[in-house]
Order: structure tokens, then C-alpha cells, then sequence
């Protein structure tokens, strides 16, 4: 499905680093992800999954372990969804990491841990290398 | 201040988003996250002390007044001057199950807690139900749903679980005490709760 296409494509253009520094973010946020496990998959959860939850993984584990019995859109969707959703959560672990050196330059002194330092490189966006702004709107930090 | 968003401009604001991956920044998604986020910025400058623990306190000791709803005291807790919002989570019958068609609302939220200007911040998840039922089951249901909705929140979306607490209380805090069964009672709320203080990562 054309789901899937998509979704894989944004995942390679996320493994290639920001090399083209877009200002298109390679994720999606967790709420899109979210709906469109519901578009998918709503009815499969519904009937192979009753009383489970979205935490912990359990949808996601009962609808792999379903897989022989999953209507064909949620056959071809659920896992494509499942890793936007890991993207964008990567994507939201590695800012700090990709904006080290940016945040040494242009936050100094900066208290960290409190949203503070996505705030300043923000601020300084004009500024900050094309990796560390990549990073940031695939974190979706950009989109206030 | 206060700023309570209906849930139906969120729900509106989900079923009208394209789900075109090609495009994920669309405007529709963009103005729901901006209610959060506006919502739920903190609005006072001193946050009462307020946990999920005390408050799931107040809700036992409610239990006490065995009248109809209409001549219980209100619960009394200091939640009025915390910067709020009210979200509309459909959950199966008698279940903690979220259901599918909330799936969107609660990765909004998600997103809203991930946004750079409320990642200082730590929330309360407040479950509530209707007077169907006894108060003791409801009491446990919405203990079970509020963490049902953290649980989500703190894992598949990643919001810091030291971020997160989450209380049920029951029916003892009815929205609209006059019509008890009123669906506004069966809500969750989420609240501000104050800066987290520096979390080491």
C-alpha cells in the first residue's frame, strides 16, 4: 500500500542524516502516527484486542502476534506505523546529542532538562548547523 | 487563568487532518497541538502541591457523604488555579481499553507534552466517571483509566514517566453535579502540576 512506500521512504531519508538539511520533517508527529493506527487497524484492535491498551507495547505485540488474521490495510500498515512513531521518538532522543556543539556555542551556561536548551537552539535557529535543525524538526521541537 | 478546551474541537480538528504522510505538518494538526500546549501552559507563578496520592485521599474520604450527588460537598481541592484542559478519551465499557477513535486526541497530547514549551513541566492525569455504577467501582475504574492513559503516554509516545502522575477520582468530582449521568462527568483532565525541577536524562 501507499502507506507503507511512504512511510519506508521517510525512514531512508532519516538513515541518510540530514544530508539534504530539508526543512520538511522525515516523522510525523505522534498524533498523526496514532490516527492512522486507528484508520487502519481500529477494527482488528476492536475485535482481536478488546481490553487492551495502547502503553507497553501490547496493541502493537497483539497485532503482530494476530498477523495471519489482520484485515489487509492493517496487514500492511501497522508496522510502518509503529516505526514512525520509533522515528519520531528517536528523533526526539538524538536532538541533544546532534545539537551538542551547537548548544555549546549559542546556549552557554544553559540550565539543561527543562526544555530550556530546545528553546534557545530554536531561538537561534538562523545560526544553528543544518544537522542540529534537521534534528529539531524531526523532533517536531520546530512546530510552536 | 483557565483555559478549558471542549474535546470536540480537538475530535473535529482529528477527523478533518489529511493522513497524507507526505505532508505531516498540516494546518489542522498544528492548531489542536496549539490549543494544548496553550491550554496547558502554566499560568500561575506558585503551583499549589498537588498529587496524585492526596488527592486520591480526598476522593476516599469523599465517599463518606452517601446523599445524592446534589447535596455532596465539593471535593475540596486547590485544581481550579492549575492551567488544565479537559480531553475527550472514549474508553470501552467498563473497561480501562482505550478505544481506537482516541488513539489521535491522546498522541496530541503526547505531542503537546513534547513541546519545547511545556517540557519543563510535570502533569497530572485525572480520571472521572459518571454516577452509573457504585462509587467504589468507579472509584477503581478511574484509577485503572487514568493509568491506562499514562501508562500510554510514558511509554509508545515517550513522555518522561517522571513527568507523569495519575489519579482516579471516581464520581466524587462531578463536572455537573445536577445531571449526574451527563457525559461532561466522564472526562479526563489533565493538569500542570509546575516545573520538574532539572531531570538528569
Amino acid at each position: 500500500m501507499k502507506l507503507r512506500g511512504l512511510a519506508f521512504a521517510a525512514l531512508m531519508a532519516l538513515g541518510a542524516a540530514g544530508a539534504a538539511g530539508s526543512a520538511q520533517a522525515q516523522t510525523m508527529s505522534y498524533a498523526q502516527a496514532a490516527g492512522l493506527l486507528a484508520q487502519h487497524c481500529g477494527e482488528d484492535i476492536m475485535k482481536l484486542c478488546r481490553g487492551q491498551n495502547l502503553g507497553n507495547g501490547a496493541i502493537y505485540n497483539c497485532l503482530s502476534q494476530n498477523v495471519g488474521r489482520l484485515s489487509p490495510a492493517c496487514a500492511a500498515n501497522h508496522e510502518g506505523i509503529r516505526q514512525m512513531t520509533e522515528a519520531r521518538a528517536a528523533a526526539q532522543r538524538e536532538v541533544h546529542k546532534v545539537c551538542d556543539r551547537d548548544r555549546a556555542q549559542y546556549c552557554p551556561g544553559m540550565v539543561p532538562g527543562d526544555g530550556n536548551i530546545v528553546s534557545c537552539l530554536l531561538e537561534a535557529s538562523k545560526v544553528v548547523s543544518q544537522a542540529c535543525t534537521s534534528a529539531l524538526i524531526n523532533a517536531g521541537y520546530n512546530q510552536q | 487563568m483557565k483555559f478549558q478546551m471542549r474535546s470536540a474541537l480537538l475530535l473535529s480538528a482529528a477527523l478533518l487532518a489529511p493522513v497524507l504522510l507526505a505532508a505531516p505538518a498540516s494546518a489542522q494538526v498544528a492548531t489542536s497541538n496549539a490549543q494544548i500546549v496553550q491550554g496547558l501552559q502554566a499560568s500561575v507563578a506558585d503551583v499549589p502541591n498537588v498529587s496524585a496520592e492526596a488527592l486520591r485521599g480526598l476522593a476516599v474520604a469523599h465517599m463518606k457523604y452517601t446523599g445524592p450527588p446534589e447535596s455532596r460537598p465539593p471535593l475540596a481541592i486547590q485544581l481550579d488555579q492549575l492551567a488544565q484542559i479537559n480531553v475527550e478519551i472514549e474508553f470501552d465499557l467498563n473497561s480501562a481499553m482505550i478505544k481506537p477513535s482516541s488513539y489521535r486526541t491522546l498522541g496530541s497530547v503526547a505531542d503537546a507534552m513534547h513541546n519545547p514549551i511545556l517540557l519543563g513541566y510535570k502533569f497530572l492525569v485525572v480520571g472521572n466517571t459518571d454516577t452509573t455504577g457504585t462509587r467504589e467501582i468507579n472509584l477503581k475504574l478511574s484509577q485503572e483509566r487514568a493509568d491506562a492513559v499514562m501508562q500510554a503516554l510514558a511509554t509508545t509516545f515517550r513522555v518522561d514517566p517522571r513527568r507523569l502522575q495519575a489519579v482516579g477520582l471516581g464520581e466524587e468530582n462531578l463536572q455537573d453535579v445536577k445531571n449526574p449521568h451527563a457525559a461532561i462527568n466522564r472526562r479526563v483532565q489533565i493538569f500542570n502540576l509546575g516545573s520538574t525541577g532539572v531531570l538528569t536524562p
